[in-house]
């Protein structure tokens, strides 16, 4: 049996595998900019602030995430709970550092002058600072699922959802018929949804992006 | 303080806390007959081998591969090669790294071992060095090429005596982002048989030994900072010093 007689017999279950992966990572990463855009809001106006959250973001980073997943096992049990948490944590440092840069790079007359004509504090942040930020903000948010779509993989070894499974069937299953089949599909379909995600993200900054910033 | 200095100082300090830490909390205690035969100091020196032997053959695999291909890709008679070799390296990255490693575990028999961990995970990590060379050798000022020609240095003398100096920071930078993929990446080299301090991690998982578990973890993510840390030590101190 070749790759794609086995997608096409499988495809029941593969196709759910795969619509649970995009989820779980979109999911995440929806979580993780609500978060990021948060902790960056609340930082950016203070350079020590701004560098201790991208210091703090960037360290979680660097912890390997089967180490990661590992050690919230014993916290929070097998299955979603835990791999949604080490996504999150993992999404964090592209969007806070983009988070910060956007909002930093608002020209501070642009602000003023929302202050000068009325705009209370919050409406200049959330109409004037946050709208010319977005670009930077989304552009974490890409590089931050395409992160993801890797990690996710590693989840399924606690159990989490997504095409992960599909490579950890291969590894056990190895010198089976079937194991290289599974492992191809696993790694592929990761690729191929990354790429279709990426196509999502340009379409979504045609559409979200303020027309007097795109240029 | 920027962020670079927040991590210079407060890593090895929380290295420290966490490794420190597990290993007062494993060991104070008593442990039972199947912890300690994971929990000793052999096998956990031999972890820490293997994890550290991976992570430096993967670097090395990566230099020995992206640095070359960097400077190939920068000479004028090769300019085409640049977006080939980078299009390559962009697959490596954008693949996720335990499905490559399972099928070349699987290309390759099944057998597993350090030299079948090395190859997929240093194809993983050779974007950032190879990206750096490149960016690092154009980013040069053509004037400077031109004043080295010009004062009747060879083609190769300019290279090796200007741009490559010139391009150092960044291969450097690319360096240190490669090492701390490869460090990452070898927690996996379990599942290949090559051992690293994924195995403890493993153990623990699949035998419920949680100490076993956390000590892996623990362990894995303290020497992962710690190559981060190290690679931020070398970019500070091997950059040339008059283009600091």
């Amino acid at each position: 049996m070749n790759v794609l007689e086995y997608v096409a017999d499988r495809w029941d279950r593969l196709s759910l595998q795969a619509f649970l992966h995009v989820s779980a990572v979109v999911q995440c990463t929806v979580l993780a900019a609500l978060l990021g855009v948060a902790i960056g809001v609340a930082v950016y106006r203070s350079p020590a602030g701004s560098a201790l959250a991208t210091a703090l973001a960037s360290t979680i980073l660097t912890i390997p995430s089967f180490a990661l997943l590992a050690l919230l096992i014993p916290v929070f049990g097998l299955g979603a709970d835990t791999t949604v948490i080490a996504l999150v944590l993992y999404a964090l440092l592209p969007i806070v550092r983009n988070t910060i840069v956007g909002l930093g790079g608002v020209d501070p007359a642009v602000s003023d002058a929302a202050r000068g004509i009325g705009m209370s504090r919050f409406g200049v942040l959330t109409r004037v600072e946050l709208r010319l930020a977005w670009p930077a903000i989304l552009a974490g948010m890409r590089v931050a699922t395409q992160m993801l779509m890797g990690i996710a993989v590693i989840a399924a070894y606690a159990k989490g959802p997504g095409l992960g499974s599909e490579v950890f069937s291969g590894l056990a299953n190895a010198g089976s018929a079937n194991s290289m089949n599974q492992a191809l599909t696993g790694t592929i379909g990761v690729v191929v949804l990354a790429l279709l995600l990426d196509g999502v993200y340009v379409l979504v900054n045609r559409f979200t992006v303020s027309r007097g910033v795109r240029g | 303080m920027t962020a670079g200095r927040i991590q210079f100082w407060a890593q090895p300090a929380a290295v420290l806390l966490i490794v420190g830490g597990v290993l007062v909390w494993v060991f104070s205690g008593e442990l039972t007959a199947t912890e300690r035969s994971t929990l000793n100091a052999t096998s956990l020196l031999t972890a820490l081998k293997d994890h550290l032997l991976m992570t430096v053959v993967v670097t090395a695999i990566v230099v020995a591969v992206a640095v070359p291909a960097g400077i190939v890709a920068t000479r004028p008679w090769a300019r085409f090669l640049a977006p080939v070799f980078l299009a390559v390296a962009n697959v490596g990255q954008a693949a996720p790294a335990l499905g490559v490693l399972v099928l070349w575990f699987l290309i390759t028999g099944a057998s597993g071992g350090l030299w079948v961990a090395a190859l997929p995970l240093a194809f993983y990590s050779l974007l950032p060095v190879l990206r750096n060379t490149i960016v690092g050798i154009h980013q040069v000022d053509p004037s400077l090429v031109d004043a080295g020609r010009g004062i009747g240095m060879s083609a190769s003398g300019v290279l090796w005596r200007v741009e490559l100096p010139l391009a150092v920071p960044l291969i450097l930078a690319g360096l240190r982002t490669s090492l701390v993929l490869a460090v990452g990446t070898a927690t996996f080299g379990l599942f290949v048989n090559a051992g690293g301090f994924g195995l403890l991690i493993d153990t623990g998982y699949k035998l419920n030994l949680m100490k076993v578990l956390v000590t892996g973890s623990a362990l894995a993510a303290g020497l992962a900072l710690l190559v981060d840390w190290a690679g931020a030590v070398m970019e500070h101190r091997f950059g040339p010093k008059g283009v600091r």
